[in-house]
């Protein structure tokens, strides 16, 4: 700071910020407040108008964007997307289906559990699902949190899709889910508003300002970058 | 404290539920993000058309060119194209975009600082607008404005530009960039300090 360096009174700051007025301000303070206010006044506010080229040259851009594979390959890894499944079933297959699908669990209740990797985040080849998902538990340490989500590529940050569940009173929020091979991005959501990185996961910059978590999920299991 | 101009400010379209002037649509954004991730590419332009010139005026404030405005307006919507299955809300995309738009201009202003570049050096026409009302005096304070605000840091810019040229609440600010209103206060307040030093010559 300079010699001559005088700040602001804090309540001609106010004034600034448009939470007081200027007859608010005790008599001695409003010279202060006057010019405060006339730097301010001083701000050019005029819209600025871009050239009206610009359009095409975006347009130009992402067309040839969307026409490389590299990107176009990328976006279908990356995109969500809506399935529709249509099955004509005879009412017999669904007893055997409703079978198979306990016999499954039981199988997958007697699985061993399996090592955590890392803390936060573990999984091993499902067995009820398809053989391109893998079962991953997710884990948050968030005490005082009223309900946590997961919301990912995996499931198009949906934040309703995968809540998490309590263990106890300990603060401790997991939830298991079956997650397709390859790699992902997620995040947290505690009581719906705040986005959370898993702090003992990989994060990765999403390029606009958040971190989202990352993990690779293989035939094997679950793989940390 | 005069009220901004009559143009549309950056909160007005967070939510994406006004439409903006330019490519007429009635889609909203989530109808057209989602159409693009379709495959429709072309709907992208009604997007293009609806922000082209609603952050013009932020990216030039904080970067004090027009010029540099456009190139970080056009790089922002582009980036916004190739990232477009990560918008977790499509129908905030206007939202998710500033955000691309204004870490564009954090970015700029980074390597200019590490390039030696003084911000108020980048485009003296922009820096000295001509007033309508042919107001001299007015000019002359405008100008000194825009010099000064160059030698704030970017984050007492950014939050300088959001308040007194866009208009918008510290709470506003806070749910566009994250921030907590605590700490927004905190980076206007030095930013009023540091320019009442820096224009200490024209008060």
């Amino acid at each position: 700071m300079s010699p001559g360096y005088h700040p602001y009174h804090p309540l001609v700051k106010r004034l600034l910020d448009g939470e007081l007025s200027l007859a608010e301000l005790p008599p001695e303070l409003r010279p202060e407040g006057e010019q405060a206010l006339r730097l301010i006044g001083a701000v050019d506010r005029t819209p600025v108008l871009l050239s009206a080229a610009l359009d095409a040259r975006v347009m130009d851009t992402v067309r040839r964007h969307a026409a490389s594979p590299a990107r176009r390959a990328w976006r279908w890894f990356t995109a969500p997307r809506v399935v529709e499944l249509r099955v004509r079933v005879r009412p017999w297959t669904v007893w055997a289906g409703a079978l198979a699908a306990a016999a499954a669990v039981v199988v997958l209740i007697n699985r061993a559990p399996v090592s955590p990797v890392p803390a936060s985040v573990s999984g091993g080849p499902a067995r009820a699902g398809s053989r391109d998902s893998v079962y991953v538990r997710f884990v948050l340490y968030a005490p005082g949190a009223k309900r946590v989500a997961l919301a990912g590529t995996f499931n198009q940050w949906d934040q309703n899709a995968a809540p998490l569940v309590p263990a106890g009173t300990s603060g401790v929020w997991t939830t298991t889910l079956p997650v397709p091979v390859g790699q992902h991005q997620y995040a947290f959501v505690v009581d719906g508003k705040r986005w959370v990185a898993d702090p003992a996961a990989p994060a990765v910059d999403d390029g606009f300002g958040r971190r989202n978590s990352v993990v690779a999920v293989t035939a094997r299991g679950v793989r940390t970058l | 404290m005069p009220a901004p101009d009559a143009t549309p400010s950056i909160l007005c379209i967070y939510g994406g539920e006004r439409l903006g002037v330019g490519v007429r649509d009635e889609a909203t954004d989530g109808e057209v993000v989602r159409a693009v991730l379709a495959g429709n590419v072309e709907r992208y332009a009604v997007l293009v058309g609806r922000y082209r010139d609603r952050y013009a005026r932020y990216a030039a404030r904080m970067l004090g060119s027009r010029d540099a405005a456009e190139d970080a307006v056009q790089d922002a919507l582009v980036r916004a194209f190739d990232h477009l299955a990560e918008c977790r809300d499509p129908d905030k995309f206007a939202g998710w975009l500033f955000l691309i738009l204004r870490n564009r201009c954090f970015a700029e202003r980074r390597r200019r600082t590490r390039e030696g570049r003084s911000l108020e050096l980048a485009d003296e026409a922009f820096a000295a607008p001509d007033r309508p009302d042919g107001n001299v005096e007015q000019a002359e304070s405008a100008r000194a404005l825009e010099q000064a605000l160059g030698h704030l840091t970017p984050q007492q810019r950014d939050v300088f530009v959001l308040k007194h040229v866009e208009g918008l609440l510290y709470e506003e600010i806070a749910q566009l960039t994250g921030a907590t209103v605590a700490s927004l206060k905190m980076r206007m307040h030095r930013a009023y300090d540091r320019l009442r030093e820096l224009l200490k010559e024209h008060l």
